[in-house]
């Protein structure tokens, strides 16, 4: 059966600690630039900080991880690129994008919504001796190509290797856990499948305080974020008046 | 058969037309695509097999539990250890990036005598000279190791002294040593078992303790919850210009009071609460009265009313301070929450813990600092400094710079996480081969005096006391009982694999509290603002892994650290 991998975010969780973000680049081989900048940089996982625009004690700021929402739908970098170098894995839903193929156009970053897509502007390079800790799984990614958050795909890939070693078809769910839910200290990043009503993360997606981003754009994403706090909810469409978003 | 020019053209045309339709040119655009963004000078993961081992972090006190992911013997991912006791799997972001450590820029590698290059003999030398001519001390970082001990012994057979630097979170214990007798290291809270925490300025949710600790209770019994099980109260001042803490933000109640009311704002609690005997304890009673409080806090009398009266509505509660201020510490007396479930407790214990914070170090002759001691210590200016380090955080003034082990390059044995409940012991192997011109501090006091007992020795008698002991557990892969182990050579072998001790759970009872007066505020000389701060707090390395420029650099979501190289 055809997986659809998704994530549930439970924001009133997160303490903005950056976990996540570390971890992530860590587990993809994301070089550390020391020239980038936050217009520059390569943040798959990227937190961002709003708050809801009161000041004193009646303040409240919500952290808010972004990264590929992998639209199921009308996929707007798929559509735009001129090169196949991005496709929806049919198998699990993960929005793939393969930066051999990819010839730097950033099509797909300016049609991308919630600007998820990131650029690499140099060569990647680490401290000498440091690329004795890559993570072996992950190819480095070269100058000018498009990269972004493909769910740790080799991640999914150690997972089906162990299954069928162990001659099954269908990997152990416990096998394949992005490195950001994992490092999530509070739990509030949840991973799941979302083809698999039984999944946990599943009717979490469904529960009353779930929502996504730009849902008018209709095109599906599978990221969805979850709170109690109703200011925090009206973000989903950008329609809270006085939130303030601090870019990063 | 004559072949002639029109047969040469027509088969040329032909062979092209031909070629286009096998994968041919397809598969050679797609090579070189490839190879043109595989140049050689583009670095490549090593490749071998891939194992995964169990150890502590060595990078601040607290020891979280890490799964280190080695590849051809190299570390290449770090995650976090679910079966620990304390960060129950959890790290600090910056833990995620410390495997690429020990590849910093600024590592160490050469002695260093105030900016010249020398060997380890002339090092060695200068401290045996300075420990004929007079005292010296020795100042620790991560006081209870096998290492501490040997320090302590190196100090106690020449006459010099021991010091420890304590992180924030034990210097809020502080108080409670001279009411209870108890050193500040063998105190506790026991988060785990409390229903209100009223947190005086502490980062609860921002790099206090392990990081996994709070924030995990926090997420389970607090987040997102109008009623929740554990009510987090902050008390914080918001200063001008600035944004509030992340715990502020996130906290069932923030209490914003002026800066520096914390003091009065804890006798002013204390007041209504032994005014309204709302307490079981009579005393003492603070000076001030609920107005003058009021006051000093910016708060209104019957906001400062309904705060304690919140504050004894689901118990147990305990107040957490940011830092040794008495006055914070009182209120936790008047509340009963010293030495009860839920409140201050006092662990047991694997060895007497000692009170050497405030051993004098000025007098000294030479001051050795050790690894463990976060760069930011400030040595006395008119003493020789003989400063361990395994990087270099830059604007040293110590007048011999000494390359210690990096992150996983040495053996260590892991104590108790500050401030928690429970007594741990771990031993986080050598997973890395340090390098050939690194020495440890304990190595380099064992070159001087050859009676000491070597670290590996003191770890091998802990751990024969462990047996001896036949209390706790050992939480391994399983948790298994201490007393079901059939030698010592078994309970070591585990532990030597990433197991960790834990010990049987604290006796409230042993732990009593005796104030008689109200003790007056003492303004710490350590105040650190919830706003600014960051886990690297008490992080010994002077530097920060090249990843975290993804946290300072590549985005807004907190501040680089001051004085830390990014």
């Amino acid at each position: 059966m055809n997986a659809r991998y998704g994530m549930v975010i439970d924001l009133d969780r997160c303490t903005g600690c950056g976990a996540c973000m570390m971890a992530c680049a860590a587990e993809n081989n994301v070089p550390p630039i020391p020239q980038a900048t936050p217009r520059t940089g390569l943040t798959p996982m990227l937190v961002r900080t709003v708050s809801n625009g009161m000041e004193g004690s009646a303040r409240r700021e919500v952290f808010i991880p972004i990264t590929c929402m992998h639209c199921e739908r009308e996929t707007p970098c798929v559509s735009v690129c001129p090169q196949q170098a991005v496709e929806v894995d049919k198998a699990t839903g993960i929005v793939m994008q393969m930066p051999q193929r990819c010839l730097g156009c950033r099509y797909c970053m300016t049609a991308c919504p919630y600007h998820a897509r990131y650029f690499n502007w140099w060569d990647p390079a680490w401290p000498a001796g440091m690329e004795k800790s890559l993570n072996p799984g992950v190819a480095v990614r070269m100058r000018g190509v498009v990269e972004k958050c493909n769910m740790c795909h080799a991640r999914l890939h150690s997972a089906k290797a162990k299954a069928a070693a162990a001659g099954k078809r269908e990997i152990d769910p416990a096998d394949y856990v992005p490195a950001c839910v994992e490092a999530c200290p509070t739990a509030a990043i949840r991973f799941g499948n979302f083809a698999d009503p039984d999944d946990p993360v599943s009717r979490e997606a469904h529960s009353p305080d779930a929502f996504r981003f730009l849902t008018r754009l209709g095109t599906e994403p599978k990221l969805y974020y979850k709170s109690k706090e109703a200011w925090v909810r009206a973000l989903a469409e950008s329609k809270s008046a006085n939130a303030e978003v601090q870019h990063g | 058969m004559k072949v002639t020019r029109r047969d040469l053209l027509m088969m040329g045309a032909a062979g092209t037309a031909g070629l286009l339709v096998t994968p041919v040119p397809w598969k050679l655009l797609d090579d070189v695509s490839i190879w043109s963004q595989n140049w050689p000078w583009i670095p490549q993961p090593t490749h071998g097999p891939v194992e995964v081992k169990q150890s502590f972090c060595t990078l601040c006190p607290n020891g979280c539990g890490m799964r280190v992911r080695m590849a051809a013997g190299w570390p290449v991912g770090v995650a976090g250890m679910g079966s620990h006791p304390i960060s129950r799997g959890a790290l600090c972001p910056l833990g995620y990036g410390a495997h690429q450590l020990n590849w910093h820029p600024q590592r160490l590698r050469t002695v260093r005598h105030r900016s010249n290059s020398a060997s380890w003999e002339e090092a060695r030398a200068a401290f045996a000279k300075a420990c004929r001519e007079g005292p010296i001390a020795i100042v620790d970082g991560y006081p209870g190791r096998a290492a501490s001990s040997v320090f302590e012994t190196f100090a106690q057979k020449r006459n010099g002294s021991y010091r420890a630097v304590l992180g924030p979170e034990t210097r809020a214990l502080v108080p409670y040593e001279s009411w209870s007798g108890v050193p500040a290291a063998g105190l506790g809270y026991d988060l785990e078992n409390a229903q209100t925490i009223v947190s005086f300025g502490a980062p609860l949710l921002d790099g206090w303790g392990a990081p996994g600790r709070f924030t995990r209770l926090w997420a389970e019994r607090a987040a997102g919850l109008t009623e929740p099980q554990l009510r987090l109260i902050q008390v914080e001042a918001l200063l001008p210009g600035t944004t509030p803490s992340r715990t502020a933000t996130r906290a069932w109640q923030w209490v914003p009071v002026y800066a520096g009311a914390e003091a009065a704002l804890a006798g002013g609690l204390a007041r209504v609460l032994l005014d309204e005997h709302l307490v079981r304890a009579r005393g003492p009673m603070p000076p001030m009265t609920i107005a003058e409080a009021a006051d000093q806090t910016g708060l209104s009398t019957g906001a400062l009313i309904e705060l304690a009266r919140t504050m004894v509505a689901r118990h147990p509660v305990v107040v957490i301070a940011n830092d040794g201020d008495p006055a914070i510490a009182a209120l936790n007396v008047v509340l009963g929450a010293a030495g009860a479930r839920g409140g201050i407790v006092r662990r047991t214990k694997l060895a007497e813990p000692h009170a050497s914070a405030a051993a004098d170090i000025d007098s000294a002759r030479a001051v050795l600092i050790d690894s463990t001691v976060p760069w930011d210590f400030t040595p006395p200016t008119n003493v020789e400094v003989f400063r361990f380090a395994a990087w270099d955080g830059g604007s040293c003034t110590a007048d011999w710079l000494l390359p210690a082990p990096g992150f996983l390059e040495e053996m260590t044995d892991v104590p108790s996480a500050p401030a928690s409940a429970i007594e741990t012991y771990a031993v986080a192997p050598s997973l890395l081969k340090a390098p050939p011109e690194v020495r440890s501090a304990a190595q380099f006091l064992g070159g001087i005096d050859s009676a000491l007992m070597p670290t590996e020795k003191i770890i091998h008698a802990r751990c024969a006391d462990l047996f001896r002991g036949r209390a706790g557990t050992l939480q391994g892969t399983e948790a298994t009982p201490v007393k079901k182990f059939a030698s010592v050579q078994k309970l070591e072998e585990q532990l030597w694999k990433g197991a960790i001790w834990i010990d049987e759970p604290p006796r409230f009872a042993a732990f009593r509290c005796e104030l008689k007066e109200w003790p007056a505020s003492v303004r710490p000389a350590h105040r650190v603002g919830s706003s600014s701060v960051n886990w690297s707090r008490t992080w010994c390395a002077p530097v920060l892994p090249p990843l975290a420029s993804k946290l300072y650099q590549e985005s807004s979501l907190r501040e680089a650290p001051e004085g830390r190289n990014v």
